[in-house]
């Protein structure tokens, strides 16, 4: 009984913090914040204490239930938004200059746990009981390396998302605007070659950019830059838990029903996944065409992610129906 | 003419606030270097960068093919022999194409997922009431599709299969010709000879007044491999981080290769004994693939002695466990355990699993007469739960409506026992062996008799997957490392220094300069 309460309390607490951090986020959107430093850290914090809030609710759901918190939908949700605040907080520790992840993972957090908590995943919140497949030590590696690796990709998608919004936003519009007056053309002709040699180094975006001129869209470059780089470094290590996942989940099933794998749904749907972001690590290999054709990549990730944890649990069919709808 | 610009210049956000009276601020230096030169670089095309270069001196440019820079040289030189000579180059220059790779990747993965939307394995009239010629889906699909393709067996089919095998030819050819070239130029400790070079790096700095010594211990400190000859300095980080995509490549051929010895080497089948039983192996056991070949083992019994399951307070199953003996030819023990669901038994290649319960008789007496084994019937019910039932006839037994007692259990913990009209009677527990009053006959629940499910297995290509399994978690993890490379060269007391990096390119300059920072300054001691 006093571990309901406790879980529930943690519960509103972490959910609350997190919805205060967001309200600042999108303030600093609106007014200009940033000048207030005191402020802006104080968002981290919240995220600290949410991280914190989070970890007590899965530790007391551990100890009331017997069980790792990990069994069915509900519980991995919870998961799926600590894995967030810890993204967020290792980003946050180690890096001394802000970067963009804080804008991702914080709202990320607070909307998985929002529909979590929320009443559409009906009782699901009551811990239940492990049926006999799922009594085992696998069962920790397996689903927390999954989650993990969830939570990592799902931010990197998200990073490549937002630069190709950043991307195509403004060539859209400014296309149109294009002056065709001779006294600028030596300028952009300038900034063409400038842009070009920068390019062999880096990223290919700047192509999109040379009718421009060059000084306007110079911070909008950089934008891009980290953009790109921080979801190539945030996918590459949810590639690796996915990795240890899914190879952990195989070793699980092979001691279990004697079979590494069985092209059931839910296994066939994560190595689609795998494969997508071998296929944008490649991708970002090759020099000729970066940029752009990995994010359009990373954003069908996203997708098929979604399609992975939640679309295959729809269907509630095959050997990992346990994370179902209409289970319990 | 090219103007050519160092593109340091553009960092000028970076300015960080240096006291001038120690050593000047690196940034100064770059500002100075906006040269206009008339020559062009040919840089050397040492990680297969350059795909584009426009040259205007005297050597001819290296033939490059359009991807795999570093098979050029090998690509272009093969051309010395005769055609057949050739064409393995050929066939393997086709294969390590990376766009070729990925779309070879990315038509698996639509496979698969086209796998996981068709239903598999149905009978073909399945197919032809949900994917009529008449009425086709998308406007095209039909049973014919499905059929022709092999889609209702997708995992196994043709096409997939053949994707596969493209796909590891394709991994094979690039390890060969991409990877392996790339681990030897990487390993190659080449010192710069010129400032230029060394300034070309993507980070690039001037110590005045530094030794180099300073800088090779400082990063010695920091756990860089340092070279020293004469004047420069060649020092590495990290270089598993280039070795390990290779090791990523061979574990997903290891992998490849036991899954093609499991398809074609292993044994399984599914047996459900009642306790007290036997079986054996070798009569359960039906062979999956041409290449399988029974083992001696296959001759062993399996005695399943008892069958119990556990229960959680709320009367949900938690665990079913088996005890069973192996004897052999000769009826002498060889092995005993105890199995459950998460614990398999392992004996002479052969593995057999705990997967499943069932409910096989029920064993009751009747005013004293008995024991009767009443077989226990299977009822279907919608979901998961089992429900099993049987019937204690009471009366003339050969009558057309026969009336009778009847039993339904879920598991083998409580009996619901219902009279002869169908009234429910009581619940009993097998255990407690208390007598219950039905219509004046006395019924005693003496046993509930299980059996186990239980799945056989043999499977020679488990060790390879497992060895693929755990190559490729480890290298996956070490190729996140970032292979840095630093060259210096000392110019009088100018230490010029740069580098760079594979992976962590945003790091890498901080990580510079915080080293940078660390090299002692030489101080002029006495008046020249």
């Amino acid at each position: 009984m006093i571990f309901s309460i406790l879980e529930h309390i943690l519960t509103h607490i972490s959910f609350s913090v997190v919805s205060i951090v967001l309200l600042i986020y999108f303030l600093t959107l609106l007014v200009n914040l940033d000048e207030i430093i005191g402020f802006f850290d104080s968002s981290d914090k919240g995220i600290v204490i949410t991280f914190f809030g989070i970890t007590g609710l899965l530790f007391t759901r551990w100890i009331y239930s017997g069980h790792f918190p990990l069994s069915n939908l509900y519980e991995s949700l919870i998961f799926l938004s600590w894995a967030f605040a810890i993204i967020h907080i290792v980003s946050y520790f180690n890096k001394k200059k802000k970067n963009h992840l804080n804008a991702i993972t914080a709202p990320s957090a607070i909307f998985i746990q929002g529909f979590a908590t929320s009443g559409l995943l009906n009782n699901m919140p009551q811990s239940a009981i492990l049926v006999p497949a799922l009594q085992s030590q696998w069962l920790m590696m397996h689903v927390s390396m999954m989650i993990l690796g969830y939570g990592a990709l799902l931010c990197g998608s998200l990073l490549s998302i937002a630069l190709l919004v950043i991307t195509f936003r403004k060539v859209g519009s400014t296309f149109w605007k294009n002056n065709m007056k001779i006294k600028f053309l030596l300028n952009e002709f300038f900034s063409f070659d400038v842009l070009y040699y920068i390019n062999e180094r880096n990223s290919i975006l700047l192509q999109q950019n040379i009718n421009f001129s060059f000084s306007r869209n110079y911070y909008r470059y950089q934008l891009i830059e980290q953009l790109d780089y921080w979801s190539f470094r945030i996918i590459s290590l949810g590639f690796i838990f996915l990795t240890v996942g899914i190879l952990s989940g195989a070793v699980w099933a092979n001691e279990t029903w004697g079979s590494y794998w069985n092209w059931d749904p839910k296994e066939t749907w994560a190595f689609i996944t795998w494969t997508i972001f071998a296929i944008y690590l490649h991708i970002k290999t090759n020099r000729n065409a970066r940029g752009i054709n990995s994010a359009i990549v990373a954003s069908l990730g996203f997708l098929l992610i979604w399609i992975c944890y939640f679309g295959v649990n729809l269907l509630g069919i095959g050997l990992h129906s346990y994370g179902s709808f209409t289970s319990n | 003419m090219i103007v050519t610009l160092n593109p340091k210049i553009l960092h000028f956000s970076k300015l960080n606030p240096r006291s001038p009276l120690s050593r000047p601020s690196p940034r100064f230096h770059r500002t100075r270097t906006i040269s206009l030169t008339t020559n062009c670089k040919l840089q050397n095309p040492q990680d297969g960068r350059i795909t584009k270069t426009i040259s205007l001196s005297d050597s001819a440019p290296p033939v490059t093919e359009e991807s795999s820079g570093g098979n050029g040289g090998g690509g272009g030189g093969g051309g010395g022999g005769g055609f057949l000579k050739r064409l393995p180059r050929k066939v393997l220059s086709v294969l390590s194409n990376l766009p070729l790779a990925i779309t070879e990747m990315a038509t698996i993965a639509a496979l698969m997922a086209l796998g996981t939307v068709i239903e598999q394995g149905e009978t073909p009239e399945f197919y032809f009431e949900k994917y009529p010629e008449d009425n086709p889906v998308l406007g095209f699909f039909t049973w014919r599709w499905i059929f022709a393709l092999g889609l209702d067996h997708m995992y196994s089919a043709p096409i997939f299969l053949g994707m596969l095998a493209l796909l590891a030819a394709s991994l094979m050819a690039c390890t060969y010709t991409t990877q392996i070239p790339l681990v030897k130029v990487a390993r190659r400790w080449s010192f710069m000879k010129s400032d230029e070079a060394i300034k070309k790096q993507d980070f690039a700095d001037t110590l005045q007044r530094a030794s180099i010594q300073d800088l090779g211990v400082i990063l010695m400190g920091d756990g860089y491999e340092v070279f020293m000859k004469g004047p420069s300095l060649y020092a590495f980080k990290g270089l598993a981080g280039r070795f390990a995509p290779i090791g990523v490549h061979i574990a997903m051929l290891l992998i490849m290769v036991g899954g093609t010895l499991s398809a074609t080497g292993s044994f399984r089948g599914s047996v459900t004994v009642p306790q007290g039983l036997n079986f054996v192996m070798g009569d359960v056991l039906a062979p999956i693939g041409f290449l399988s070949v029974p083992t001696d083992s296959f001759n062993t019994e399996v005695h399943v002695n008892r069958f119990t399951m556990d229960y959680y307070d709320s009367g949900e199953v938690s665990q079913f466990h088996s005890d069973l003996s192996l004897r052999d030819l000769n009826g002498k023990e060889v092995l005993r355990k105890t199995i459950s669901v998460n614990d398999p038994l392992r004996y002479g290649g052969v593995t057999i699993y705990q997967t499943d319960w069932s409910f096989s008789a029920l064993q009751v007496t009747k005013d004293g007469e008995g024991p009767f084994n009443l077989a226990m019937a299977p009822l279907k019910i919608n979901g998961d739960k089992k429900l099993y039932g049987t019937f204690l006839p009471v009366g003339d037994t050969n009558a057309p409506n026969v009336k009778g007692i009847s039993m339904l259990a879920r598991d083998l913990q409580s009996i619901v026992v219902y009279d002869l009209e169908g009234k429910f009677a009581g619940i009993r527990r097998p255990n407690s062996k208390l007598p219950i009053e039905i219509d004046g006959m006395k019924i005693v629940i003496e046993d509930a008799i299980g059996s186990t499910g239980l799945e056989l297995k043999t499977d020679p290509g488990v060790p390879v997957v497992y060895a693929g399994f755990g190559a490729l978690m480890l290298t996956t993890c070490i190729s996140y490392l970032s292979h840095s490379q630093i060259w210096a060269l000392q110019n009088g007391t100018t230490l010029v220094v740069g580098g760079r990096t594979n992976r962590a390119k945003n790091e890498f300059p901080d990580d510079m300069n915080r080293l940078l920072d660390q090299v002692p300054e030489l101080i002029k001691t006495s008046a020249d």
